[in-house]
């Protein structure tokens, strides 16, 4: 409805300024990076992993790769929606990953995989729910409140899980999917392209999808549209709270466990493909797409640290280093595009 | 009376009450003032071991408030700064892997000033928002934290320096607490008599405005970032020296409590309002409210939920957010009553 009313008025405005020349885009080397860097950066790092990186191009390790990247690339296709919404990020999605794991495994054992399905399709409901009305009614800064709900969430869970691990049967539907492959792809690669592709039509061509992008570009100009702008806020957050849900099942189904700790580390790898997909923390700018190609390149970023016998300490100061030079970089060339 | 020299703005207040009205209409710390009325209340009843052990109540205050007194340098100027808690275990590490205990503490507190710095800048000149600045931070300088540290916690070599620290001084009052003391009463004399600090008022309250006026914004930006980040590495090295080593993972509970100490204590997050006072009642709060938790044996995910909620309620019940939500739910429901008409 806004949808076609805001095209009416571009087109009005359109055909009353036909004569006055668009000036053209400047180019700056900056903006070029922050525009295409992903696809040459992506490339080049997928070369040199396969002549100089050990042990890269075996396929034992493409398919771990491909079973890493799964749940993390998951999560962060769905919270491509906050960032384009221009609220930061949600870094809940780690209460939110390990939530869904454990409900999955825990109730799954006694009462059956589609009531723990039901259980954890209502946890993710109610993330999504507080942290959108938080936000989004409130006005309140969103890395605030996911942080808050991260510790609730947490919290909750270890309550209630008493920190321990939870084991799922050793034959069943959720081992299967963990194991299985669909000729040579594993199934949990498999969700992550379908998830992409749902995603990416919801975003680009679905009302609700414009909004979220109008909304990212100017919030007040969306609210006098007419839009009801808390409920576009609200949808965003729970968007990123099904993606954190299904991204929860595969990772359980993959190691057929589930612990309240598992997914420490979600909220800032998929913040941090996000961000080098090229989707602007600024909001408005970016896609889903993108941010699978950014999925692939921290991927295969944190294997090439890992086969290289790198620790844990510096792949966190190198993602940490990563998210600030490309949000630098994205920075640096909105401010060369308003010169 | 002649009136003809003085423009007079609004009612002039006269009466006591009146005058006592309008101050407390000028204060922001009245949710803070209500958590803390509460927070003692409830604790005298059920738990007045807080108050005969008030030595680890006070330690606990004084470090939640340490951190919380640097973020409020920047939340003042609606900035934000989420890297405290690495710069925390960072600095702690730091100072732990040297010997010399006054090196340590210089080499601690350089590494705040540094990490500070570096925020700055990228808020600063680069132009990035400062929430995503200060959390690749965050992330980078952890890491940097576990490589410095082998992942392992660092013992300190002069533990005798952390055992001496660790006794009262001043009455019953520990260094800790004494440095808090300082800390708060400079901040507060900088914030409100010293000029660059009532200017952080003006750049977070309207920084177009500040730019105009004159204020230097970036310094600015630069001052508040080194006092957070110095301030941060100051409760590094205080911890540090408190237990005789150094954890890389230190600082993620300290870094909830202190957001949710600054933001109840009426800071407001887009800057321009709030105080230090609100800051360390807030700090106070959650200070006696965590130690009264553990004392009662409270597990702690129960404490994480307590403290999670009490920061989501803080930053929903804003006085500014609550007008918010109010004008647009008044909007809503004047377009309804025209679309029927």
């Amino acid at each position: 409805m806004a949808k076609e009313t805001l095209t009416e008025v571009i087109t009005v405005a359109d055909s009353d300024t036909s004569k006055t020349t668009v000036a053209p885009k400047e180019r700056s080397i900056v903006g070029w990076i922050a525009e295409n860097g992903i696809f040459v950066f992506t490339a080049l790092l997928i070369v040199v992993a396969l002549v100089f990186v050990d042990g890269f191009a075996s396929w034992v390790n493409i398919t771990d790769v491909f079973h890493r990247a799964a749940p993390i690339g998951i999560v962060a296709v769905g919270m491509t929606f906050v960032v384009i919404s221009g609220n930061y990020l949600d870094l809940s999605v780690v209460a939110q990953v390990a939530t869904s794991a454990v409900i999955l495994i825990a109730v799954s054992n006694s009462y059956g995989i589609p009531l723990a399905m039901l259980a954890a399709l209502l946890a993710a409901a109610v993330f999504g729910v507080v942290n959108g009305v938080a936000v989004g009614y409130f006005k309140a800064n969103a890395v605030i409140v996911t942080l808050a709900t991260t510790y609730i969430g947490l919290g909750l869970l270890r309550l209630f899980s008493g920190g321990s691990i939870f084991f799922g049967p050793q034959d069943g539907l959720i081992r299967e999917f963990g194991l299985g492959k669909l000729g040579a792809v594993p199934y949990s690669a498999v969700v992550l392209v379908l998830m992409t592709l749902v995603l990416a039509f919801v975003l680009n061509r679905t009302n609700f999808g414009f909004l979220i992008r109008s909304f990212g570009v100017n919030e007040s100009a969306t609210r006098l549209g007419g839009t009801n702008t808390a409920l576009v806020v609200i949808g965003a957050f729970l968007v990123t709270a099904l993606a954190a849900m299904v991204a929860g099942w595969v990772l359980a189904a993959f190691s057929n466990t589930a612990v309240s700790a598992m997914s420490s580390g979600y909220d800032f790898r998929a913040l941090a493909a996000i961000i080098v997909g090229g989707t602007s923390v600024f909001g408005g700018k970016g896609s889903v797409l993108r941010t699978l190609l950014g999925v692939i390149f921290v991927s295969v970023l944190t294997n090439i640290l890992v086969l290289s016998g790198i620790t844990f300490g510096y792949q966190q100061m190198a993602l940490g280093v990563l998210i600030v030079a490309a949000v630098a970089i994205d920075a640096l060339s909105r401010k060369a595009g308003k010169r | 009376m002649s009136s003809t020299n003085s423009i007079q703005i609004g009612q002039q207040e006269t009466s006591f009450w009146g005058r006592l009205r309008l101050t407390l209409a000028r204060r922001t710390e009245g949710r803070g003032v209500a958590l803390l009325a509460v927070v003692l209340v409830v604790v005298a009843f059920t738990e007045p071991l807080v108050f005969t052990a008030y030595p680890v109540s006070l330690g606990r205050i004084a470090l939640i408030g340490l951190v919380a007194l640097g973020l409020t340098a920047v939340i003042l100027m609606g900035e934000l700064d989420l890297s405290v808690a690495s710069t925390l275990a960072l600095s702690g590490v730091v100072m732990a892997m040297i010997p010399d205990v006054a090196l340590g503490v210089i080499a601690a507190l350089a590494v705040g000033l540094v990490v500070g710095m570096i925020n700055a800048f990228l808020v600063a000149i680069v132009g990035i928002n400062s929430f995503i600045a200060t959390l690749g931070m965050l992330f980078a300088l952890r890491g940097l934290g576990f490589v410095l540290s082998n992942e392992a916690p660092v013992r300190m070599a002069n533990t005798d320096a952390g055992i001496a620290f660790g006794l009262p001084l001043l009455g019953p009052l520990t260094p800790r607490v004494l440095i808090f003391i300082v800390a708060f009463i400079a901040l507060q004399i900088f914030v409100s008599r010293v000029k660059a600090g009532r200017e952080f008022f003006a750049v977070g309250g309207n920084r177009q405005a500040a730019y105009d006026a004159g204020i230097p914004v970036k310094r600015r930006i630069f001052t508040g970032f080194l006092i957070s980040g110095f301030v941060a590495s100051l409760a590094g090295a205080i911890n540090t020296l408190e237990r005789t080593a150094a954890d890389p993972t230190a600082g993620s509970t300290v870094l909830l409590a202190s957001f949710a100490a600054a933001i109840i204590g009426g800071n407001y997050l887009k800057g321009g309002r709030g105080s230090i006072v609100g800051t360390l009642i807030g700090a106070t709060a959650l200070g006696v409210l965590q130690v009264a938790l553990t004392l009662t044996g409270v597990q702690v995910p129960v404490q994480q939920i307590f403290i999670g909620l009490i920061l989501l309620l803080a930053v929903t019940t804003d006085p500014a957010n609550l007008r918010a939500v109010l004008g647009s739910i008044r909007s809503v429901r004047q377009g309804r009553l025209k679309s029927q008409t």
